[in-house]
């Protein structure tokens, strides 16, 4: 003789279903509003997270600042058509009167990559030559870009190699003639070479050195 | 032999150290009225009053409107405009002079 035991389980009541899933959408809405929001979002519509020390949390997840590239050299770092430099851009203007006959060179220490803005004008006739000197080269390495009869240039440049970069003015004629050169780039230097042989390295300006406009 | 190769090194290098470090040249230019021309010194007197001999040699080029002239075209009180070469204008060899027409405005 066998005896067969069962066990009879009752089905939850519908009544009590609700209730179980009114009680966790009512916990998971508390937790929402308590804990998640002020934590991932800064926000905190009931003050928990300030109690909680929670704000700074989420402030400081969505604010968190992605540090500069570092180096000392102003190389850029290439981010698709975006260029970020370990330090802000330089700023420089000079003027040059040529007697006649006399030249100027006028170039900045730049890194491959890096970039400039410029203008320049002169008040006479001028040979001019935008060209580059690699690092350490003698001025027969020296590459020509742009040696165009002109009296004035508004472009841009970027260095093909690291090296000195810039123009030749000569004053062709007899009489004197003004060239006013004004930049703003990635460079840490700029020098000149005179017809005379002189040679000068000059300290370029920083970002302080731009007059900020307030209301 | 070894002790032969380790004396031509020991004098190798001695020779090296001794001799004197390249000399870093640069074109210069002389403007100026010529002063006086011997034929392998040329004195010119600059705007500011200041005289720069330059030497010449037989390679040193001498033009006008960029055709070469003699040398008999060089004299005094004559403008030029003279492309140097070496490590001071009082001791640079001229690679060109260029005789200009006088010049009317000095800075």
């Amino acid at each position: 003789m066998s005896v067969e035991a069962t066990t009879a389980t009752a089905a939850p009541s519908r009544r009590a279903i609700l209730v179980a899933a009114a009680l966790a959408f009512a916990a998971a809405t508390v937790l929402l509003v308590a804990i998640v929001l002020p934590a991932e979002y800064g926000i905190d519509p009931v003050g928990t997270g300030r109690a909680l020390g929670l704000t700074a949390l989420g402030q400081g997840a969505a604010d968190a600042p992605v540090p500069p590239p570092s180096g000392e050299r102003l190389a850029p770092t290439m981010k698709g058509p975006v260029a970020l430099y370990p330090a802000g851009f330089k700023v420089d203007a000079r003027e040059f009167t040529l007697g006649p006959y006399e030249y100027v060179e006028y170039k900045y220490r730049m890194e491959r990559g890096a970039t400039l803005l410029f203008s320049w004008q002169a008040d006479g006739g001028v040979v001019q030559d935008l060209h580059s000197v690699p690092e350490g080269g003698a001025s027969k390495n020296e590459q020509s870009f742009d040696n165009q009869p002109r009296r004035q240039a508004d472009g841009s440049f970027a260095a093909p190699f690291s090296g000195i970069h810039g123009w030749f003015w000569e004053n062709p004629g007899g009489a004197s003639v003004r060239v006013r050169v004004t930049t703003a780039g990635f460079y840490s230097s700029v020098q000149e070479f005179h017809f005379d042989g002189r040679r000068e390295t000059r300290e370029v300006r920083g970002l302080d050195a731009i007059p900020v406009s307030r209301p | 032999m070894i002790r032969r190769l380790a004396t031509a090194l020991a004098v190798t290098l001695a020779m090296l150290a001794a001799a004197p470090p390249l000399a870093a040249h640069d074109d210069i230019r002389v403007i100026g009225t010529v002063v006086r021309f011997d034929g392998t010194k040329l004195v010119i007197k600059a705007a500011n009053g200041k005289q720069t001999a330059v030497k010449v040699d037989k390679q040193t080029q001498i033009t006008r409107d960029g055709k070469k002239v003699t040398r008999t075209e060089v004299r005094s009180g004559r403008d030029v405009v003279v492309d140097a070469y070496g490590d001071t204008a009082e001791d640079a060899l001229a690679i060109e002079i260029r005789l200009v027409p006088p010049v009317q405005n000095r800075k």
